[in-house]
């Protein structure tokens, strides 16, 4: 990339942060605050905020955020529960809304190979183990925004691709929990 | 601007049988707000990055005290979390699992470590033993006391502390049982 395509980019970059919507849905509220406070200083000014699955999904409909990111346990709806439900979102025609094939950043504490493949299998499009790092969360909101969006469409599932290997990235090594 | 083609894909994933399926590109968010010309960037803005690092530096002395705070706590809780009739076995896990999530990032990575040990270890039993609980805990308190300077000293720990729930968990170890009755 040249000097000028670089600053082009960054210039784009520099826009769409400042226009995007994002939902935070965290149970922990130093994790939220944190977030907040990191997705603000990527330039991000438009972040509503939920403590759990059920208020998230109220919030969801009422914000349209163009990305959810969210954590995974948490009562009295879990992160994964809300992205069934965001996926199986219709118009009133019955057809899939529009808002339903929105990306879903899980932010997670378990790394184990069990609930990523739960999480991809509710429709989750990325997934970070916990702890983050500004590195591994700009990278990933970044990728969240600038990938083509990929959806599968059967008639009892709608949302990314079930069948594809899902990547539970990490800032540290995460072997031991593939096993 | 959906791309849609038509494949197959199982409805079900344990099942052998194929409905069909159909498969939809839709364009990225950066595209569907700055249109087609838009390129994602090669490298992350180093600014930005620095800036989120200043952030995480702003919040990591409050978020120390806090933690010592929280280790302490814990410590006191240990017996009442053990106990059959403990009320305080959510609460205990609540604040180990936040230390998983956030201690690594405030620049604590071995808290963070014994942090999930501890989560998963409680994830799991149904009967707690209060040995694991306490030596997971103190592991803690000595690694943000700075006793624990030494990173192969933290593996070895937490592989010892690996080593006491495998134990407890294959020959229904009840070390501590007899501190809790008595």
């Amino acid at each position: 990339m040249t000097v000028d395509a670089s600053h082009n980019a960054n210039s784009d970059i520099g826009r769409l942060l400042g226009e995007l919507k994002i939902l935070v849905v965290e149970d922990s509220e130093t994790m939220r605050s944190l977030l907040i406070a990191l997705l603000q200083t990527m330039g991000i000014r438009h972040i509503s905020c939920a403590k759990d699955g059920q208020s998230g999904l109220r919030l969801f409909a009422e914000a349209q955020p163009d990305l959810v990111i969210t954590d995974g346990i948490m009562a009295p709806m879990s992160g994964y529960a809300m992205t069934r439900a965001i996926r199986e979102l219709r118009e009133p025609d019955g057809s899939p809304a529009k808002l339903a094939d929105v990306p879903i950043l899980m932010l997670s504490g378990h790394g184990e190979r069990q609930k990523v493949e739960q999480a991809r299998d509710d429709g989750v499009t990325d997934y970070i183990v916990k702890p983050v790092t500004p590195d591994l969360l700009y990278a990933r909101v970044i990728a969240a925004i600038s990938t083509p969006i990929h959806i599968v469409e059967t008639p009892t599932y709608r949302g990314p691709s079930p069948r594809r290997r899902l990547v539970a990235h990490s800032a540290f090594d995460l072997s031991n929990d593939e096993e | 601007m959906s791309n849609p083609s038509n494949s197959h894909i199982p409805q079900d994933r344990n099942s052998s049988v194929t409905v069909p399926a159909r498969f939809v590109r839709l364009p990225s968010i950066a595209e569907q707000k700055l249109g087609t010309a838009y390129v994602a960037p090669v490298r992350l803005d180093p600014r930005a990055l620095e800036q989120m690092q200043q952030t995480i530096k702003s919040l990591s002395s409050e978020y120390a005290v806090k933690l010592a705070s929280q280790i302490r706590e814990l410590l006191h809780m240990i017996n009442d979390v053990c106990h059959p009739a403990g009320e305080l076995r959510g609460k205990f896990y609540d604040s180990i699992h936040d230390m998983r999530g956030l201690a690594g990032t405030f620049g604590h990575p071995i808290v963070g470590q014994f942090a999930n040990s501890l989560c998963r270890y409680m994830e799991d039993a149904s009967h707690l033993n209060a040995t694991i609980l306490r030596f997971h805990v103190e592991a803690m308190r000595d690694a943000i006391e700075d006793k624990m300077p030494d990173k192969r000293l933290a593996d070895e720990t937490l592989r010892s502390l690996e080593r006491l729930i495998l134990n407890a968990k294959n020959e229904n170890f009840v070390v501590g049982r007899e501190s809790l009755s008595g």
